[in-house]
C-alpha cells in the first residue's frame, strides 16, 4: 500500500515513522513545501539565538521513508488518487493530510523585509538575521510570543523589545490569573529594553521599499521595528477546500477519515465533525495519527477522544506549568478559581475547578505534581475547594519535566547520576522521556549538561539502590514466612516437626526447575528465585478449598496437567488441597466433615470453579446430604477465606453456563458474593500455569499480584492475544487463511479472516500455550473465540466469523 | 422390618453433583437404592437459536472431561443433517483425538477416580520393599518402576506426607476399612502408579493436544472437517504423537494391566458372586474404521444376559422418560422432546422424595429397557460378534481366571474391561496413523469439505453417536430456518445413571441392590460399585424446550451428570 503524507512537522513524522513500524511493507512518501527535512517546531527559538543547528532539531525519521522537499500541493485528485504539486504529481492508495497551521497575520507581510511569522526555520533564520539594532515589536502574547520573548531578552541583538497584548493578559486569554500574569510581567520586566503594552494593538503603520519604517499602535510609537506576528494559527488546508469538505480545517470523523474514504486528516489541519475540535497539542496530534493508522489498516480501534493537556513554558526567570482537562470550558459561568499563592517562593497555584471537579490547573513556579493532578482529572474525582488548601500534592521528585512519560526532575537527574549519562543520545536505553512529543528534549539536554556526573559514583549509586530495592522486597517476604509460621494450620506443624514435614520437599534439580520456571512466568528477576523457592515451601501450609459448582470440571482436569509444579509435586508437598471433589478420597460425609473442619479450624484460601445458579432460588444446583443450595455453600466457604480465586469463565460471570438466554440464571462468584475482592482467573478453561503463579505470588508477598480492571491478574491478562501471536507476521504482511485447509491454512497464515478473536482477548495463552507448550488454539489452525472474556465470548466471539459480518448481518 | 437410609452426597472422584441414597436392612445389605443428579445447567437451551455450525464450541462444553467427544458428536450431528462428510484426514485426525482420549481417561479414571477404593493408602507404608519388588514381578516381567530405590523413594514421600499430619486430598478416607483386601506391598505398588499415572495423563494430553490445539476444550474441529492441516503436515509432529503412544503403551502393560491383575486376583470372589450386577441389558453403536473396512467397536444389543440373543442395534428404539426426573413430558424421540423443567425440591431434611421426582438425569430407553454402555458393553459385544480385536484379549482373562461372560457384569467386570479397552485403544491407535500416513505420501493433504453454506436447507435434521469413553453418546440437532430449533444429548452416563420408572431401576440403582455394607458410616463398597461405572454427571443431565414459559417455572431440558 501507498500511503503519501503531506506535511513535515510531528505529526506528518510520527505517522509515517508508525506505519513503518507497523507495515514494514507500506511504501510511505512525505511531501513537504519546506526545503528542510522536517523538524520540531517546538525549539524554533534555538534557531533565533542560534545555540543550536538545524540538525539538533531534525526529527527521527524512519530511513525507509521516502521524503519529497520543496513540493507545495495545490490540489488532490481524489478520483484518479493523487495529489499535484506545481512540478509533480503524487499517486496514492491512501492520504494523510498533516499539513498543521499556517500563522495569522493583520496585514500582508509578503514582501516586507523587516515583517515575520514565527512558525518555521526560515521564519527564525530571518528574525536572527534582521533584529540586530532593531525595535522588536512582537504582537500577541501565546506560549510561543513569550517564549520568544524570553529568548530575544538573552540576545544582546534586539535594541529593545516591546510585547503587544490586546488585553490585560499574557499566555491565555481568559482564564489566567491577574496576580499570575503580574509575576510573568515583572520577571520579563527585570530586562530594561522590555516593554509590554496591554489593551493595545496596532493602529498605523509607515511603510518604505518594503520596509516598515515605523509602526503606530493605540498607545505608542515604535521607529525602526522588527515585528513578529503571533496572533494565532489556522489550519493549513487551502489546497483540500476544492476536493473535501472543510470548515476551519479537513473535516473528519471520529476515526480522522474525511469527506473522501481514502483520505484521513490528523494534527492541527483536522477538524473533528462531531465536536469541532481542532488539535493543538503534539499528544493529539499522535492519538489521532494512531486513530487513522488503525483505521486504515483495518484494526480494531477506539474513536478519537480528547485526553488531558500538559504544557509548560519554562523561560529564563520562571516556570509555568498548565494542566487542562478536555471538560473545560473558558467561558463556563460554573467555573471556580482557587488560587494559592507563596510570595517567598515565587509561586502562584491556580485551580478551576467546575461542579466539583478539576477541570484546569496554571502555575508558576509552582511544586504541585502535575500527574497527580492530571489523574484526578482523568478520574473526574470529586473535590471541595477546600481540598486543595488542606492537601498540597507536593510533587517530591521535583517538577515534571516529561508530561508524556511522566519524568520528574529528580528521578532524571539519578538516572543521569546512575548511568553516567553525558548526552541526550545516551539517554536513551534508560527512558523514552524528551523522545515522545519533544517539547522537553532541550529541558533535558539542559539538565544532562548541568548535571556532574562520575563514573565510579554512578557505579555505587546503582549498587545501592538495587540493593536497597532488594532489601525492601526480602524484608516483606521475610515478614510473610513469618506470618506464616504463625498461622497453625490443624495439621499442627510445629518448629519441632516442620523439619520432617519439609524433608519431604524433593530438593532435586526437578524442584529447581520449576521453581526457575515459575520465577520467570511471575516476570520476576531470577534474583527472586530464593524467595519463590521460600514461598513454595510454604504453600503447604495452607490449606486450599476448591469448590466446583455449576461446572463441567474442565478447569479441575487442566489443574492436574499442570507442570512445573506438577500435581503430585503440588498435592504431596506444596500445598494442601484439602477439599477438591474430583479428586479427594472421602465421599459424602466424610468429605463434608473435611470441609467443616477446614472452614472452622484454619485460614484457607477458596477457590471456585463454575458458575452460580441464581435462578429457582439456587436450587438448580445442590451439594452435601442437606441439600444445601450452591450459592449458600459458597457464601458459607467463602465468608472465612483469606482470599477467593474465581477459576474459568464460568466463575468470572457464569461464562458459557449464563449465555443467552442463561437458563438458570447463573451468574460469577463476585456477583454471587456481592464483592469486589474476588481474583478473576477466567480461561475456558484456565490455563493451570495462571492458577498457581497467582496464588504462588498470594503467598509469597501476601498480597494480591498487581489486578487489572476486571480484577485479573496483570502478570497474565496484560497481552492481547492479538499482540503475541505467532501468526501476527502474517497478519503485517496481509497473508490470510482464507479458508478452511487451503494454502496459507497449511502454511500457518493469519486466522483473522476465519473468525479469530485474538484482537478481542486479552490472556497469555501465545506466550505459555497448553499441555506443557504443545500448542494453543491459533497453532492449531482454529483461532480465538477469546474465551477467558466471560459469557461474551459464547454470545458473540466463538464462532467462526468476523465482528464486522456479524453485525452486518444483524 | 428396619430400615435405615444413608445418604451420599457428595459422591467424589467422579465429575459433577451426584447423589447417591441408599437403604439397608438390619445387616447392613442395601435393600434400595436411589441415583440423582444434583446439578442442572441446560446447555441445550443454550444452543437454541444459534447457528448450527457454532453448536460444537458451546456443546463441548457439557464437559470438561469428556470434552472432545461432545464436541466431535455436535460437529458430527450438524454434519449428519446437512449431508457433508468429512474427508478421510479430518475423520482420521478425529479419531486420533477420541482415541487418545479413551486412554488418558481410562489411565485418569482407574488411578485417580477409583482405585483409592481398593487402595488404602496408609497400607502402604507398612510395606516391605524387597517384598514388593518381588510382588510386582508376579504381575509383569518388566513392572513399571518398580525398582527398590524407586519404591523406597515413593514410601519415604508418603510417610513423611502422613506423618507431618496434613492429608490434603487423603484426608478423611477410608483407611482401614474392611473392605481393603489388598496387602501393604500391593498398595505401595498402586500408590507408586497413582504419581506415576498422573505423569502419563499429562502426556496423553500432550498428545491430544498435538493435533487439537489445548485439553481440556480443544479448539479443532468445524463443520467439514477439522483446521489443525499444518500440523498434520508436520512430520515431527506426528512423530512426538507417536512417540507418547510408544511411552504410555509401555505404562499400559508394565502398570495398569498388572495393577488390574492384581485387585482381580484379590477380589475375584466378588467378582463370581456377582458384586455390583446391574439389570442385564447392554448396548454398543460400535465404530472407528481403520484401514481396509476394520472397525475397532462392534454394535449390537443385549438384554437381560441372554448372550445368544445379540440383537443390532437401531436409533429408532430410542425414547427418553421423566416420571421420575424433575421435567414435565411424556415418552418421547430424542428429536421432538418437548420436557421441561419442574422441579420438586427435596424434602425438608434435604433428602429425595424417593417416591416422587428425584433426579435431573432423564431416564433413556431401549425399547423400554433401562441399559448399561461402557467399556463393558462393548466389550461383551465384541466378543459375542467374534470381533478379532476384543475376543482374544477377553478370552484370554476368561482363560486365566476361569471366568464366565456373565462374570463381567460386575464391578470388577467393568474395571477389568475398561483396562482392556484401553490396552486396545493404546494399540490400534497405530493403524489410524498409519492411514493418516499413508494418505499424505500419496499427496492427500485435504483436512476439509468444501461447502457454501448459504446452499445448504435451511430446515433439517441430524445425529452424532459415538462410543466415547463411557459408552455411546448420541447428539442430536433439529435445524429450522438455519437456526437450531431443538438440540438432545443422551450421553453415556444419562443411560447409566437414569433413575427408575415404573418397571425397573436405573442401571446405577440396580447394582447396588443386595450390597453388604460392613459399616454403614463408611460405605465404601457403594462407591466402587458407582465409580465402576466412571460417572460423569456434567454430560448426563439435559433439557428441553422452554416452549415460551419462563425460566421461573424452570422448564429446562438438558442436563450432565458424571
Amino acid at each position: 500500500m501507498r500511503i503519501l503524507i503531506v506535511g513535515g512537522g510531528i505529526a506528518s513524522v510520527y505517522t509515517a515513522n508508525k506505519i513503518k513500524e507497523l507495515r514494514p511493507q507500506s511504501e510511505v512518501v512525505i511531501v513537504s513545501d519546506e526545503s528542510y527535512m522536517p523538524y520540531d517546531r517546538i525549539h524554533l527559538c534555538r534557531l533565533v539565538d542560534k545555540s543550536t543547528p538545524l540538525s539538533d532539531i531534525t526529527l527521527e525519521l524512519n530511513p525507509e521513508v521516502i521524503v519529497e522537499l520543496n513540493c507545495k500541493i495545490n490540489a488532490i485528485d481524489k478520483e484518479s488518487k493523487r495529489v499535484i504539486s506545481e512540478h509533480a504529481i503524487f499517486k496514492y492508495d491512501k492520504l494523510i493530510i498533516a499539513t498543521g497551521s499556517k500563522p495569522k497575520t493583520l496585514f500582508n507581510i509578503k514582501h516586507l523585509k523587516n515583517v515575520s511569522t514565527f512558525r518555521s526555520a526560515d521564519d527564525s533564520y530571518k528574525i536572527a538575521d534582521e533584529i540586530k539594532d532593531k525595535n522588536v515589536v512582537i504582537v500577541g502574547v501565546g506560549p510561543i510570543g513569550l517564549e520568544l520573548l524570553d529568548t530575544l531578552i538573552g540576545m544582546k541583538e534586539p535594541k529593545s523589545i516591546t510585547l503587544i497584548s490586546q488585553n490585560d493578559r499574557l499566555y491565555d486569554d481568559y482564564t489566567i490569573d491577574h496576580n499570575i500574569v503580574a509575576l510573568m510581567k515583572q520577571a520579563f520586566s527585570e530586562d530594561s529594553r522590555v516593554q509590554i503594552l496591554f489593551d493595545d494593538a496596532i493602529i498605523d503603520k509607515e511603510i518604505l521599499d518594503n520596509q516598515v519604517l515605523k509602526v503606530i499602535t493605540k498607545h505608542s510609537t515604535i521607529e525602526d521595528p522588527f515585528i513578529v506576528f503571533g496572533v494565532g494559527i489556522m489550519p493549513n488546508i487551502d489546497f483540500s477546500k476544492e476536493t473535501l469538505e472543510t470548515d476551519k480545517g479537513v473535516l473528519v470523523n471520529d476515526f480522522m477519515r474525511s469527506s473522501d474514504p481514502n483520505i484521513y486528516a490528523v494534527g492541527e489541519a483536522a477538524q473533528l465533525i462531531s465536536s469541532g475540535f481542532v488539535a493543538g497539542h503534539v499528544k493529539s496530534c499522535i492519538n489521532q495519527a494512531d486513530v487513522a493508522i488503525a483505521t486504515i489498516f483495518e484494526q480494531p480501534t477506539e474513536p478519537f477522544k480528547r485526553d488531558i493537556s500538559i504544557d509548560a513554558l519554562k523561560v529564563s526567570s520562571f516556570m509555568l506549568n498548565d494542566v487542562s482537562s478536555p471538560f473545560y470550558n473558558p467561558k463556563d459561568k460554573a467555573n471556580e478559581t482557587i488560587l494559592i499563592s507563596s510570595e517567598e517562593e515565587n509561586r502562584i497555584d491556580q485551580y478551576i475547578i467546575n461542579q466539583d471537579r478539576l477541570v484546569r490547573f496554571i502555575g508558576i513556579n509552582t511544586n504541585i505534581d502535575l500527574l497527580h493532578l492530571s489523574q484526578m482529572m482523568q478520574k473526574q474525582e470529586v473535590v471541595d475547594p477546600s481540598y486543595f488548601y488542606q492537601n498540597r500534592l507536593v510533587g517530591e521528585r521535583g517538577p515534571l519535566v516529561c508530561c508524556c512519560e511522566g519524568s520528574y526532575e529528580l528521578d532524571l537527574i539519578d538516572m543521569i547520576k546512575e548511568n553516567a549519562v553525558t548526552s541526550f543520545s545516551e539517554l536513551k536505553p534508560f527512558t523514552k522521556a524528551g523522545r515522545v512529543c519533544g517539547r522537553c528534549k532541550m529541558m533535558i539536554s539542559d539538565l544532562i549538561s548541568q548535571t556532574p556526573i562520575d563514573p565510579m559514583e554512578a557505579k555505587r549509586l546503582k549498587e545501592e539502590r538495587q540493593k536497597k530495592a532488594k532489601e525492601a522486597e526480602y524484608a516483606k517476604i521475610q515478614a510473610r514466612i513469618q506470618k506464616y509460621n504463625t498461622l497453625h494450620p490443624h495439621n499442627e506443624i510445629s518448629t519441632g516437626n516442620l523439619e520432617s514435614a519439609l524433608e519431604i520437599f524433593d530438593k532435586n534439580r526437578e524442584f529447581n526447575k520449576w521453581v526457575s520456571m515459575l520465577t520467570a512466568d511471575l516476570k520476576l528477576h531470577p534474583d527472586y528465585e530464593p524467595l519463590v523457592k521460600e514461598g513454595v515451601e510454604h504453600l503447604n501450609k495452607v490449606p486450599i478449598i476448591w469448590l466446583e459448582l455449576a461446572d463441567c470440571s474442565g478447569n479441575s482436569e487442566g489443574f492436574i496437567k499442570n507442570v512445573n509444579p506438577s500435581v503430585e509435586d503440588l498435592i504431596l508437598d506444596y500445598i494442601s488441597l484439602d477439599y477438591h471433589e474430583l479428586l479427594m478420597a472421602a465421599s459424602g460425609d466424610n468429605s463434608e466433615n473435611a470441609l467443616n473442619s477446614v472452614i472452622e479450624n484454619d485460614q484457607y484460601i477458596l477457590m471456585v470453579e463454575g458458575a452460580i445458579p441464581l435462578g429457582l432460588e439456587g436450587k438448580f444446583l445442590r451439594i452435601g446430604s442437606k441439600g444445601e443450595t450452591g450459592v449458600d455453600l459458597l457464601k458459607r466457604v467463602a465468608k472465612g477465606a483469606m482470599a477467593v480465586f474465581a477459576i474459568g469463565s464460568c466463575a468470572l460471570d457464569g461464562g458459557v453456563v449464563a449465555a443467552a438466554p442463561n437458563p438458570t440464571g447463573a451468574v460469577g462468584v463476585s456477583e454471587a458474593l456481592g464483592r469486589d475482592d474476588i481474583i478473576n482467573l477466567p480461561g475456558c478453561p484456565v490455563n493451570p500455569i495462571n492458577i498457581v503463579g497467582s496464588l504462588l505470588h498470594f503467598l509469597m508477598f501476601d498480597e494480591l499480584p498487581k489486578l487489572d480492571a476486571k480484577n485479573r491478574p496483570e502478570w497474565a491478562y496484560s497481552y492481547r492475544i492479538h499482540d503475541n501471536c505467532e501468526r501476527r507476521g502474517h497478519y503485517d504482511m496481509d497473508e490470510f487463511v482464507e479458508e478452511w485447509g487451503d494454502e496459507g491454512a497449511k502454511k500457518g497464515w493469519c486466522l483473522f479472516h476465519m473468525g479469530c478473536k485474538g484482537p478481542y482477548a486479552d490472556l497469555n495463552c501465545p506466550l505459555v500455550k497448553f499441555n506443557e507448550g504443545t500448542s494453543w488454539p491459533v497453532q492449531a489452525g482454529h483461532g480465538c473465540i477469546a474465551c477467558g472474556e466471560g459469557k461474551i465470548a459464547f454470545d458473540k466471539y466463538a464462532n467462526h466469523r468476523r465482528i464486522e459480518e456479524e453485525e452486518n448481518e444483524s | 422390618m428396619n430400615r435405615k437410609k444413608i445418604i451420599i452426597d457428595p459422591i467424589t472422584r467422579i465429575e459433577g453433583h451426584l447423589r447417591i441414597e441408599v437403604e439397608v436392612d438390619e445387616d447392613n445389605v442395601v435393600k434400595e437404592a436411589w441415583a440423582s443428579g444434583q446439578l442442572f445447567r441446560g446447555i441445550e437451551t443454550i444452543l437454541k437459536g444459534r447457528d448450527p455450525r457454532d453448536a460444537g464450541l458451546i456443546a463441548q462444553r457439557i464437559c470438561g472431561v469428556c470434552t472432545n467427544v461432545h464436541y466431535r458428536a455436535s460437529i458430527s450431528a450438524v454434519e449428519n443433517a446437512y449431508k457433508i462428510t468429512p474427508v478421510d484426514n479430518a475423520e482420521i485426525i478425529r479419531n486420533l483425538t477420541t482415541l487418545s482420549l479413551f486412554v488418558q481417561d481410562h489411565v485418569v479414571h482407574y488411578y485417580h477416580l477409583h482405585s483409592l477404593d481398593f487402595v488404602d493408602v496408609t497400607g502402604a507404608i507398612e510395606a516391605d520393599i524387597s517384598k514388593a519388588v518381588e510382588v510386582a514381578k508376579t504381575f509383569s516381567d518388566s513392572p513399571f518402576k518398580c525398582s527398590a530405590s524407586h519404591l523406597k523413594g515413593i514410601q519415604e514421600k508418603l510417610k513423611k506426607f502422613i506423618s507431618a499430619g496434613r492429608l490434603g486430598l487423603f484426608a478423611n478416607g477410608y483407611w482401614g476399612h474392611e473392605a481393603y483386601k489388598l496387602s501393604p506391598e500391593e498398595n505401595l505398588i498402586h500408590m507408586n502408579h497413582y504419581f506415576e499415572a498422573l505423569e502419563i495423563q499429562r502426556e496423553l494430553s500432550k498428545a491430544i493436544a498435538i493435533f487439537a490445539g489445548k485439553t481440556p476444550h480443544p479448539q479443532n474441529l468445524i463443520v467439514g472437517g477439522v483446521t489443525s492441516v499444518a500440523d498434520m503436515l508436520n512430520p515431527d509432529r506426528l512423530n512426538q504423537f507417536m512417540f507418547i503412544m510408544k511411552e504410555t503403551r509401555g505404562f499400559i502393560k508394565r502398570a495398569y494391566l498388572p495393577d488390574i491383575h492384581m485387585v482381580t486376583k484379590a477380589y475375584l470372589d466378588d467378582m463370581k458372586q456377582g458384586t455390583g450386577r446391574g439389570l442385564g441389558n447392554f448396548f454398543a453403536s460400535g465404530g472407528y474404521q481403520f484401514g481396509k473396512q476394520q472397525m475397532l467397536f462392534e454394535s449390537g444389543v443385549i438384554f437381560d444376559h441372554q448372550f445368544n440373543e445379540l440383537e443390532p442395534f437401531n436409533l429408532d428404539h430410542i425414547t427418553e422418560h421423566v416420571n421420575r426426573s424433575w421435567y414435565e413430558g411424556d415418552e418421547v424421540n430424542p428429536y421432538k422432546s418437548k420436557t421441561e423443567p419442574f422441579y420438586t425440591d427435596l424434602n425438608d431434611d434435604g433428602s429425595l422424595k424417593t417416591e416422587g421426582k428425584y433426579s435431573w438425569v432423564k431416564s433413556p430407553r431401549y425399547k423400554g429397557k433401562a441399559m448399561e454402555v461402557g467399556p463393558l458393553a462393548r466389550m461383551m459385544v465384541g466378543y459375542l460378534k467374534d470381533s478379532p480385536i476384543i475376543k482374544p484379549v477377553m478370552q484370554q482373562w476368561m482363560d486365566q481366571y476361569k471366568l464366565e461372560l456373565i462374570d463381567f457384569s460386575t464391578t470388577m467386570g467393568r474395571t477389568v474391561t475398561r483396562a482392556i479397552e484401553a490396552e486396545i485403544c493404546n494399540e490400534y491407535i497405530f493403524d489410524f496413523i498409519s492411514d493418516l500416513i499413508e494418505n499424505i505420501k500419496y499427496y492427500n493433504e485435504e483436512t476439509w469439505t468444501k461447502y457454501q453454506f448459504e446452499d445448504l436447507p435451511k430446515t433439517s435434521r441430524g445425529s452424532g453417536i459415538y462410543e466415547v469413553p463411557r459408552g455411546v453418546l448420541s447428539h442430536f440437532v433439529d435445524i429450522k430456518e438455519a437456526k437450531i430449533a431443538n438440540y438432545q444429548v443422551i450421553a453415556p452416563t444419562t443411560w447409566n445413571a437414569s433413575p427408575r420408572d415404573d418397571k425397573q431401576r436405573g442401571p446405577y440403582e440396580e447394582s447396588m441392590i443386595g450390597l453388604k455394607l460392613n459399616d454403614p458410616n463408611n460405605p465404601l463398597e457403594v462407591l466402587r460399585v458407582v465409580h465402576s461405572f466412571d460417572p460423569c454427571l456434567a454430560c448426563a443431565v439435559h433439557v428441553m424446550d422452554i416452549k415460551g414459559k419462563t425460566i421461573a417455572e424452570y422448564k429446562v431440558n438438558s442436563m450432565c451428570a458424571i
